[in-house]
């Protein structure tokens, strides 16, 4: 394999774990939760380095998913006093365990290979380099643990899909039902940031966000259906991952950021078509007349 | 200016350039704790996130077209792309996009490119792009002193507006609708609250970092919204607490060599967590004792109205030693002292105070409309209303 397919791999597997979670997060109003989750994922990487010296992926995995529900929880804690409105609560708290991280870096981390940069953008050039033996074949360590996430991910939809259809679009009725939205949320939440941590070391947090939420935008403009909607934002994020690194490389500029970027581009060509009846009106009026009211 | 500094600098016997940071961490605290106020009390928080990480691209926009690292220019680069970014936000949601999504949308869009930019600014070769990354995390050293003014200037264009339009940014703030009847341009004035926001943004995000910049726009309301309730107090303690926590932390993070936007957003959540906490009258740990207060009364009162009943659990057999130890109870713990059935006299007429409050207040000829307290009817009432109150109950209880 040549490096620069492993390369579009990592990020499709990438795509591919976050478009199967982003549909669920647009649709319960938790884009930006998911986005508090990914930066507070930062201090949890960075405290099992300095407990345990290791960047094995279990421990590590362990140790952001546990920052996740702190920062879930303190969030939740904050609003419970009702003396702070839940977006200042977001505010408050992936700052402060952001913060935590970057300092803990600059700190005491020299012995990471993670700088200050790489926690933003990724070092996804590098991810070739780092190879594990699997039955004798040497594959990227990071598309093994991501191929693991985006399958614990599908089983988490296959399982629950009906599950957290139902407390999508219908909390009430589910908790009638005994379907607990709020263990689901936590599990959703749980789910992002084992994802976040896993794409983090190769993509960055900003990636790991845009893939969240970005795709699923896209998506959800141009479908009502949910399979459609998640097979839509799994597919938007594969065709950034391979945009974006041919952009990257004509650009000579940050892979993960231009992924990004073309799935913005997706995201603006997707307004511009499920809008195109009103564009149109708009620009040729005496054209488009007869067809909105035929 | 380097008058100013030098004096001030002699003053607080601080070296120069920590003067310069100090001016420029107060200016930042000042603006983005006022200008962040009218966000967060709209419950638009967030919408400051993703205008602070849509400045990047601006910077790097800016910085690609005067090919030089000149702190105006670069704000205003920044200004551009942060009001592009609102604009964007509300045209997503018009979309149909759920609010946070649009947020998100915008902010990683914007963010992306950003990363995009800056990358390929850094892989030209430009020897002057060296400084652009501090625009991420935020860096106060290397701060200059004409930095510093500039960011003054345009806060103190900004802080003057608030004072002239202080008015209708009330009035639209907190009943749009009747803001609207009023004759305001409601949309106007949000615009305008929006271009405040972007000002604020673009003040900080050189010290701060366009990543964490949203949590100084918070925490300074967070922080004065636990102690005053009125908006033009809000604004001058946010204001202050803003300069406090960004004079804080800037200092400490050169000191310590640190970058500046994570200290001061640590220094800053921590004293919004403290405000929350503490705050006096209203404080989270002050509720809770409340609420104890509240449930050791109910406990006793029940206790005292029926001293044999069994003890149901540890708090009641707790609740009821400490009545013993006041002389309530007498030794046996379930038989009341003369003082204790005293106490039950009082509470029984409290509460029949209570139903007649409740069943015939409205018949009371009061001098002015009150909601009494129920612990202490007799106190916000006043004797005459309760003289009258204790009649009509007589009557109404004689004629059923």
């Amino acid at each position: 394999m040549t490096d620069n397919l492993v390369i579009v791999i990592v990020a499709g597997l990438t795509a591919t774990a976050c478009g199967l979670l982003g549909p669920f997060l647009v649709l319960r109003r938790m884009a930006l939760l998911s986005d508090a989750v990914s930066h507070a994922v930062l201090p949890g990487i960075v405290s099992v380095w300095l407990v345990a010296h290791t960047r094995a992926p279990l421990p590590v995995v362990l140790g952001a998913a546990a920052f996740a529900v702190l920062c879930v929880v303190a969030i939740d804690a904050l609003r419970a006093t009702g003396l702070v409105a839940s977006d200042a609560a977001i505010a408050l708290v992936f700052p402060a365990l952001f913060s935590l991280g970057v300092l803990g870096i600059t700190r005491y981390a020299d012995g990471i290979h993670l700088d200050l940069d790489s926690t933003i953008y990724g070092e996804i050039a590098l991810v070739p380099f780092d190879t594990i033996s699997v039955g004798g074949v040497d594959l990227a360590r990071a598309a093994v643990v991501l191929a693991v996430v985006v399958l614990v991910d599908l089983a988490l939809l296959a399982l629950l899909w009906k599950e957290l259809t139902a407390t999508t679009f219908d909390p009430e009725f589910s908790s009638t039902v005994r379907l607990r939205p709020q263990l689901l949320n936590r599990l959703l939440v749980i789910a992002v940031a084992v994802t976040a941590v896993s794409a983090f070391e190769a993509v960055g947090a900003i990636l790991v966000v845009t893939m969240l939420i970005v795709p699923a935008a896209t998506a959800y403009l141009l479908t009502n259906r949910l399979p459609v909607l998640v097979a839509g934002s799994v597919g938007v994020g594969w065709i950034g991952a391979v945009g974006g690194h041919r952009l990257a490389l004509a650009t000579d500029s940050s892979i993960a950021g231009a992924m990004g970027l073309v799935c913005t581009a997706c995201f603006v060509l997707a307004v511009l078509v499920s809008r195109r009846r009103l564009i149109l009106a708009q620009l040729l009026p005496s054209v488009s007349r007869g067809r909105i009211v035929s | 200016m380097a008058g100013l500094t030098d004096s001030l600098g002699a003053l607080l016997g601080l070296p120069y350039t920590d003067v310069v940071v100090l001016l420029g961490a107060v200016v930042l605290g000042v603006t983005s704790g006022v200008l962040g106020a009218f966000a967060v009390l709209r419950r638009r928080s967030l919408v400051g996130d993703a205008i602070s990480h849509s400045t990047l691209p601006g910077v790097c926009l800016a910085f690609l077209l005067a090919g030089a690292k000149d702190v105006p220019g670069l704000l205003v680069g920044a200004a551009i792309a942060g009001l592009a970014a609102a604009v964007l936000m509300v045209g997503a949601e018009r979309l149909g996009l759920p609010a946070d999504t649009a947020i998100g949308v915008v902010l990683s869009g914007f963010f992306c490119l950003g990363i995009v930019l800056l990358t390929y600014i850094a892989g030209s070769g430009n020897a002057d792009q060296a400084g652009l990354g501090n625009y991420l995390f935020g860096q106060a050293a290397g701060l200059l002193i004409s930095d510093v003014a500039v960011m003054a200037g345009i806060g103190a264009v900004a802080l003057a507006t608030v004072v002239v339009g202080r008015r209708a940014l009330t009035a639209t703030l907190f009943d749009p609708a009747h803001a609207a009847a009023l004759g305001l341009r409601v949309r106007l004035v949000e615009i305008g609250m929006t271009v405040l926001l972007v000002v604020a943004v673009v003040i900080g995000v050189r010290l701060v970092g366009a990543i964490l910049m949203v949590a100084m726009l918070v925490v300074p309301t967070v922080v004065a919204r636990q102690f005053v309730n009125r908006l033009h107090q809000v604004l001058v303690l946010a204001g202050a607490a803003g300069a406090v926590v960004g004079a804080v932390g800037a200092l400490a993070a050169t000191r310590a060599q640190l970058p500046t936007g994570p200290v001061v957003v640590l220094v800053g959540v921590t004293l919004a967590l403290v405000a929350v906490a503490f705050a006096p009258g209203r404080g989270a740990i002050w509720q809770a004792q409340a609420l104890a207060r509240r449930r050791r009364r109910s406990r006793d009162e029940a206790l005292l109205s029926d001293p044999h009943a069994p003890d149901r659990s540890l708090m009641d057999r707790y609740r009821r030693t400490t009545l013993r130890r006041r002389g309530l109870l007498a030794d046996d713990g379930s038989t009341l002292t003369p003082r204790g059935r005293q106490q039950v006299e009082d509470l029984s007429e409290r509460r029949s105070l209570w139903s007649a409050w409740l069943a015939h207040g409205w018949r009371l000829d009061l001098p002015d409309a009150r909601e009494p307290d129920p612990h202490d009817l007799a106190g916000s009432l006043g004797p005459q209303a309760l003289d009258q109150l204790r009649r009509l109950a007589a009557t109404a209880g004689g004629t059923r």
